[in-house]
């Protein structure tokens, strides 16, 4: 039986991108085809009392897995790979089922387990219960280690974190100046969820569209500097999403641009530079404003 | 009868959008949910113009085009990409594809990333539909 067609199953959490790409070595057999499933299980936008169905959480969740899937999606169509998306409101264990039967697909890859063993009691494993009802063989992915793969050159292939700050610019023209050790680099804004404009999903895709087209304009300018440059949008925490990044992108260490001393009491400055020296297991390249 | 317009797309929400916009510049909007149910509308209703968006399910919007693109009889049908996929990558897919020995094709009449207003859409079905 030939895999032609597989189903990655994604909360974002516990299965990133450079997951699947640990994967495409099926190429080599058949695979041509992934489907990437988002499934927003009912409890995260349920009736609450006093609120209701909330429509604008639904939205919001949507747009993040788009905004995700959008991302991986480009890099497979650009090997020539057929990509197909889900984003759906629902029970787990159904929707994931559903899914793999209306595109009839080779294999489901999922993540472990999410639910305890005590609500496993009571209402059942959703892997269990795919296993059961689905003819299609399940591979339950799993990390051998947390920490990401870390290369023999970490100026290999950096990820540059920006937003677009005097000291980004700063870490632009230090990554230039290292064009002859650089390999690639993928650039990384992350707009964090109080940046998104509304909660109409045209507002939160106006918000990517300006940041990616900011982003395709940076990548050009490396582009033509000699450095072959990947433009990426994230959405959420910092530190955590450019980490994320970091992992999905199998990069070989983080630059990002240090703020200004007297900025770094500036209640984000701080915690970005801290939180990734002290959280990400990537080397970090921090890069200070100029002085004065 | 007013010329068609085949919207292929599938979030109900842009799809109700574009139809809206279609309606309103004097076309007849057709709907289809992925890029298999487009395929088959535009063989059997044979429409003016095709808006397509790129990541759909069942089949994406660079195979369709693709056919489109390649089918004899489908060929002089104008397509409008308008997708969250930079144009940049569409064209480097395409590419891609013709490396592994697919036809090479065209690039659309017109490539608009999302979100795009109802002023620029409707501007840019009419300049293609007169």
């Amino acid at each position: 039986m030939e895999i032609k067609k597989l189903l990655f199953v994604t909360r974002f959490d516990n299965l990133r991108f450079d997951a699947l790409q640990s994967l495409m070595d099926l190429k080599k057999a058949a695979l041509n085809h992934v489907v990437f499933l988002n499934v927003i299980e009912r409890d995260k936008v349920a009736m609450r009392r006093g609120k209701g169905y909330e429509k604008s959480t639904e939205i919001r969740l949507r747009e993040k897995a788009n905004i995700r899937f959008i991302d991986w999606a480009e890099t497979l169509f650009e090997e020539g790979m057929e990509v197909g998306v889900y984003i759906v409101v629902g029970s787990f264990a159904g929707q994931v089922i559903q899914a793999a039967e209306k595109e009839s697909v080779d294999l489901i890859v999922l993540s472990p387990e999410k639910k305890g063993r005590l609500e496993q009691l009571y209402s059942g494993s959703d892997i269990t219960e795919i296993v059961h009802r689905s003819a299609t063989p399940v591979l339950v992915y799993k990390y051998l280690a947390q920490k990401g793969p870390l290369a023999e050159n970490p100026f290999e292939k950096p990820l540059l974190a920006t937003n677009w700050s005097a000291a980004s610019q700063r870490a632009i023209d230090y990554l230039k100046s290292l064009k002859t050790v650089i390999r690639e680099v993928d650039v990384v804004h992350v707009a964090s969820e109080k940046d998104l404009k509304e909660t109409s999903a045209m507002g939160i895709q106006k918000t990517r569209k300006e940041s990616r087209q900011k982003l395709d304009a940076l990548c050009d300018e490396l582009e033509d500097f000699g450095i072959t440059a990947k433009p990426h949008v994230y959405i959420g925490g910092t530190v955590a999403e450019i980490d994320k990044a970091a992992r999905e992108c199998q990069s070989s260490m983080i630059i990002a641009g240090s703020p200004h001393k007297r900025l770094w009491k500036d209640r984000w400055g701080t915690s970005i530079s801290k939180g990734l020296a002290e959280q990400s297991i990537f080397p970090i390249l921090l890069i200070p404003p100029q002085e004065g | 009868m007013s010329k068609k317009v085949l919207i292929v797309d599938d979030d109900p929400d842009v799809r109700l959008f574009n139809a809206t916009v279609v309606e309103e510049s004097g076309f007849t909007p057709i709907e289809a949910a992925n890029g298999e149910e487009g395929l088959k509308i535009v063989k059997k209703d044979r429409p003016d113009l095709v808006i397509l968006d790129v990541l759909m399910p069942k089949q994406s919007g660079i195979r369709l085009y693709r056919e489109l693109k390649t089918d004899k009889a489908l060929i002089g049908i104008p397509v409008i990409m308008l997708s969250g996929v930079a144009k940049r990558t569409f064209l480097r897919s395409q590419k891609a594809l013709t490396e592994f020995g697919d036809k090479p094709v065209p690039e659309p009449e017109n490539y608009l990333e999302k979100p795009v207003e109802p002023e620029e859409l409707a501007r840019e079905i009419k300049k293609l539909l007169g």
